[in-house]
C-alpha cells in the first residue's frame, strides 16, 4: 500500500464524506510530496509545513491588522530551512493575498525567487489552504503532511506561456497544446483565474482535481444549471462562493 | 452567477448579501445558516465554526452541509489564486458587470487595481450585453442536459 492510500481516511469521522473527496485529496497529497518541475518534494513539504505555521505568525498577524502589509518588518514564524523570501510569499499568500503587489512580487524576483518557482508555490499553498480549510469547517484534525518522495525538478517551463494582464505569464487557452492541451480541456476560452498558474501546468491541473470534488468540473461552472448533483443548489453554491471571495477581498 | 443560477431556481436574489452579508435579505433558500458557516470557517474560532455548522446541518442535512464546507474551501483556493498572480477581471465579465460592482462596492477591493477601468462605451455595451446574458445561459443549460 503506497502511503498516500493511507491518508484522509475519514472512516472515523463524525461525518460520513463522499469518496470523492479523500480520493482526490490523497492524489492532491502525492503530487505534492514529489517533485515539481522548481522545487523537490522536500521543498514542496515544506511550503505545505509553512502554510500552516502562518496561521499562528505574529508577524502575519501584526501585518494583517496593519494599515500597509509591507510597513511592518521582522521575523516569520517559521518551521522549515526554505529561503526567508519563499517563506514569506508563502505566509503572505496564506494569511493577506489580497493585499499582494506587483511591485512585491518584482522584490521577491530580485531577492532570486523565479516567477516559475513563486507560482508553483502558489499552487502548493492554495491546494494546503483549501483542504485544511476543508477540515476546519468540519471540525477534523489537519491531515499529516505527506512523506517527500525522492526525486529532482525537471525545470520544465512550457514555451507557450507568455506575458499579459496578469503578474505571471500564462498559456492562453489556443496555446494549449502538446503536453499543455488537457488543462482547459479542449475549450477555447476560459478564466484568468483557471489560467493564472498554468507557468505551471501541474498547478492548474491541482487546480481541476480540487475543483471538481470541492464544487465543479471546470467545463460546468459557466452553465448556472449545473450544481453536480450536491444537497445544496447551484445558486447556494454561488452564495457560497461569493461569500468567502468578498470576506477574503477579492475582487475577482 | 448567483444571479442568473437563482433566476433558474426561480427566486429573486438580492446581490448585496455578498458584500453587506445579513444586513440584507439575499432571496436565497437557507441563507442565513449558510452565511453563518461561511463566515464562521473563515475564522480561527473553533466554537463559532462547530455551532455555524451544526445550525446549518439542520437546516440542509450532512450531506448538504460537507457539500457547503466543500464549496467554501474550494473558494479559499480560488481567492488566493486571484489574487496572488494579479490576474485582471475577464474581459467580457468585466464589462457586463461593471455596473454591478459599482453597486456592490466591489470595487473599492484593492485587488480591484488589476482590472482596467471600464468606459463609457464597453460600459455600455456591456448593459446591453447583459440582457442576453440569461438567454444564453439557458440555451447553455438546455444543451448540456
Amino acid at each position: 500500500m503506497s502511503e498516500a492510500a493511507l491518508h484522509f481516511d475519514y472512516s472515523q469521522a463524525k461525518y460520513s464524506i463522499r469518496q470523492d473527496l479523500p480520493q482526490a485529496y490523497r492524489e492532491v497529497w502525492d503530487k505534492i510530496a514529489s517533485p515539481g518541475n522548481w522545487f523537490p518534494g522536500q521543498d514542496r513539504v515544506s511550503i505545505a509545513a509553512e502554510v500552516r505555521s502562518a496561521w499562528q505568525c505574529d508577524l502575519c498577524l501584526e501585518r494583517k491588522s496593519a494599515l500597509s502589509p509591507f510597513s511592518v518588518t521582522g521575523n516569520h514564524r517559521s518551521v522549515t530551512n526554505l529561503p526567508d523570501t519563499v517563506i514569506d510569499a508563502v505566509h503572505r499568500l496564506t494569511t493577506d493575498a489580497s493585499r499582494l503587489t506587483k511591485s512585491w512580487l518584482g522584490e521577491c524576483q530580485r531577492k532570486g525567487l523565479s516567477l516559475e518557482q513563486y507560482v508553483e508555490l502558489l499552487g502548493v499553498v492554495v491546494a494546503v489552504v483549501s483542504i485544511d480549510g476543508f477540515h476546519r469547517a468540519l471540525g477534523i484534525e489537519l491531515e499529516p503532511l505527506p512523506t517527500p518522495n525522492p526525486g529532482e525538478p525537471d525545470q520544465y517551463c512550457p514555451d507557450t506561456a507568455v506575458d499579459g494582464d496578469a503578474w505571471v505569464p500564462m498559456i492562453p487557452p489556443a496555446s494549449a497544446n502538446g503536453q499543455e492541451s488537457d488543462l482547459y480541456d479542449g475549450s477555447k476560452q476560459t478564466g484568468n483565474v483557471i489560467s493564472a498558474m498554468s507557468l505551471v501546468p501541474d498547478s492548474v491541473r491541482l487546480l481541476k482535481t480540487l475543483s471538481a470534488v470541492q464544487y465543479l468540473k471546470l467545463s460546468d461552472v459557466p452553465n448556472p444549471s449545473k450544481n453536480a448533483n450536491r444537497k445544496i443548489s447551484r445558486a447556494q453554491m454561488e452564495l457560497l462562493a461569493g461569500r468567502v471571495s468578498a470576506l477574503s477581498d477579492c475582487f475577482y | 452567477m448567483l444571479r442568473e443560477s437563482s433566476k433558474l431556481e426561480g427566486d429573486k436574489v438580492d446581490l448585496k448579501i455578498i458584500t453587506s452579508g445579513l444586513d440584507v435579505d439575499g432571496g436565497v433558500p437557507e441563507e442565513k445558516a449558510l452565511v453563518d458557516f461561511a463566515e464562521a470557517a473563515l475564522g480561527q474560532d473553533t466554537q463559532a465554526i462547530s455551532t455555524a455548522r451544526s445550525n446549518l446541518e439542520q437546516k440542509i442535512g450532512t450531506d448538504g452541509m460537507i457539500d457547503a464546507a466543500a464549496v467554501i474551501a474550494n473558494f479559499q483556493r480560488m481567492v488566493r489564486i486571484a489574487d496572488g498572480a494579479g490576474i485582471p477581471l475577464d474581459a467580457p465579465v468585466a464589462m457586463v458587470t461593471a455596473g454591478m460592482r459599482d453597486d456592490l462596492g466591489i470595487n473599492e477591493f484593492s485587488s480591484a487595481s488589476y482590472t482596467p477601468a471600464v468606459g463609457f462605451f464597453k460600459r455600455a455595451l456591456g448593459s446591453v450585453l447583459g440582457l442576453f446574458l440569461p438567454i444564453m445561459l439557458r440555451r447553455m443549460s438546455k444543451s448540456a442536459d
